[in-house]
């Protein structure tokens, strides 16, 4: 019986066991190493490193305008680009939901900047802001294209704006897709007997029914605006004048620029607390607004 | 002749207003496109316009001054090894613990699943750090094994949700033949799980190709490991980019991706909406 159960665990071992190890190695160990040097002051290089209780945590909430810029900044973005990510890709997907042969090219389109590297991304934006737009204001003349767009920093947070925007709007119209594909034809045919206009019909019936897919949308497109890391690291580094540092960009500042690492994992518990407390208030307001058809 | 008005009226105003924005929003990749033959004189001044020869000459140029074949071999050996083990070892992990009820079962289930709920931003200092303790900073052996970790709790994720609707009689049916626990699993189980392999290999074939943060942060600046797209970062971010080469590179680094995409179109779109659910 006993070795049964030996056998019956070495199998679950051998089966299990190798995956844990690699997702303990690269994100639960490094987790949890943030919970050990938050509570030091550490240069991230030396040996030395002086315990210094909660001393981090204290810092963050009195002494550290930057990290709150960038929560002020973060704050911002998310609110525009939830919005607008939101708004097109709804648009487009109930458009390019019929199944005709012209929407699957259009829904390629809109989706193809979201399967390219950020590297790519960032390049692309750059010719375009840069040289790009210089030529555009020799051809045309227009004012607007000789703005410094990169350089100011209320411009620089629509660029950032725009590149997040046009990266994801292609995953988030896939996800309305199918959300909309969903909807029984049938109930639209009857509202439509009944005397529904087009609006009424989308209005009444279409949105109700995607909520499962706005609430799933709306909680991606905003973890990922609290998230917002990439595009700032491989584009404005921050700049102008720290105008779009975000939080998660203040705290990799704060490691390998300020070499401040006992901070910096302080604010990364910080800000894990936050994107929790975020996602689950959400998630709990988008359910309660779900019908079932 | 009312035909065609009635047809006309038919158009949904919305529906051409998209339709064009979606050649809007390929624009920039149409741009870098066609400039990436000009020489940068060109660029300014007939930015919009066909460039005048379609010579590769610059693409070869770049080909080998940036010591392409390299990237690319690199690159692809990390994405290759990457996909390799997941493939191996998440449907395992997720088969079993999908088939086990015990208090093991459920801790193993949580350790995978923790890394989907917090950011990667919130431990990737910490983890640079973890890499540089075991002194594999730098190395082409410390990207391949954080990117497999990486990849992991989405794929076990999705398998294991996929694998409870496979039938247990299938199993016991291999068991009465005397078929070894292992055996089932690889003769039974595993093909049976073909249609969400696809979709997780898919999705990591484009993260691992497309990864930059990861390389950055584990390879930083050494020369031999870097992948693709951080060797063009580090090329061509500087202030005043040599766009003569940059534009080429960033076309070469975006061909596979493309081909992938319109190979496996299908399987992406449906990959993506299956990975939603990720926080």
């Amino acid at each position: 019986m006993k070795n049964k159960k030996i056998k019956e665990f070495l199998l679950f071992a051998l089966f299990v066991f190798p995956a844990v190890i690699f997702v303990l190695f690269a994100t639960d160990i490094p987790f949890v190493m943030n919970l050990y040097y938050s509570v030091f002051d550490w240069n991230g290089v030396g040996r030395e490193m002086t315990f210094v209780g909660l001393d981090n945590f204290v810092k963050i909430f009195t002494n550290d305008s930057l990290f709150w810029k960038g929560v002020k900044f973060t704050l911002k973005f998310a609110v525009f680009y939830v919005i607008i990510v939101n708004a097109i890709s709804l648009v487009v997907a109930l458009v390019m939901s019929k199944e005709k042969k012209s929407s699957s090219v259009g829904r390629a389109f809109y989706y193809i900047p979201y399967i390219i590297s950020l590297t790519a991304i960032s390049l692309i934006w750059k010719f375009i802001f840069g040289p790009g737009f210089e030529a555009l204001y020799n051809i045309t003349g227009w004012e607007f294209f000789n703005w410094s767009w990169v350089g100011t920093p209320k411009l620089a947070f629509w660029v950032v704006v725009i590149m997040a925007v046009w990266q994801n709007v292609g995953f988030y119209m896939v996800n309305y897709i199918a959300g909309i594909i969903a909807v029984p034809k049938e109930l639209i045919e009857a509202a439509k007997i009944d005397g529904a206009n087009a609006f009424q019909v989308f209005r009444k019936i279409t949105v109700p029914l995607i909520m499962p897919a706005v609430s799933i949308c709306m909680l991606t497109s905003l973890t990922f605006a609290f998230k917002l890391f990439d595009i700032i690291m491989v584009f404005t580094k921050g700049g102008p004048a720290n105008s779009t540092v975000s939080v998660a960009y203040n705290i990799y500042k704060e490691a390998f620029v300020n070499s401040k690492y006992g901070l910096a994992t302080a604010k990364s518990l910080v800000f894990v607390v936050f994107v929790l407390i975020v996602t689950a208030i959400q998630l709990k307001v988008t359910k309660s607004k779900e019908v079932e058809a | 002749m009312s035909k065609i008005l009635k047809k006309i009226k038919k158009i949904n105003p919305l529906a051409v207003i998209v339709f064009i924005c979606s050649i809007f929003w390929l624009m920039p990749l149409i741009l870098i496109f066609i400039n990436s033959f000009k020489p940068y004189n060109d660029m300014l001044q007939h930015f919009l316009a066909l460039p005048k020869s379609w010579s590769l000459d610059m693409y070869i140029e770049t080909w080998t001054k940036f010591n392409f074949p390299m990237l690319i071999k690199n690159t692809l050996l990390y994405t290759v090894c990457t996909v390799l083990m997941i493939v191996l070892l998440a449907p395992m992990a997720a088969y079993k613990l999908a088939r086990t009820k015990s208090k093991m079962s459920g801790i193993c289930f949580v350790l995978i699943i923790m890394p989907m709920m917090v950011p990667f931003q919130s431990y990737m200092i910490t983890l640079t750090r973890l890499v540089a303790n075991v002194n594999l900073t730098g190395t082409k052996m410390g990207q391949i094994l954080v990117s497999i970790g990486l990849c992991m709790p989405l794929a076990v994720y999705m398998i294991h949700g996929f694998v409870k609707n496979v039938p247990l009689e299938l199993e016991e049916c291999a068991c009465i033949d005397g078929a070894s626990k292992i055996r089932t699993y690889f003769s039974i189980v595993l093909p049976l799980l073909k249609p969400i392999l696809t979709t997780v290999v898919v999705l990591d074939t484009l993260a691992t190709w497309n990864d930059i943060i990861t390389n950055q942060l584990i390879v930083g600046g050494n020369a031999r490991a870097m992948n693709i797209q951080n060797a063009l970062y580090m090329q061509f971010s500087a202030q005043t980019a040599d766009w003569e080469h940059a534009l080429p590179g960033i076309v070469m680094s975006m061909i596979p991706s493309l081909i992938f995409f319109v190979a496996m179109q299908k399987h992406i779109v449906g990959g993506v909406t299956a990975g939603a659910v990720k926080g």
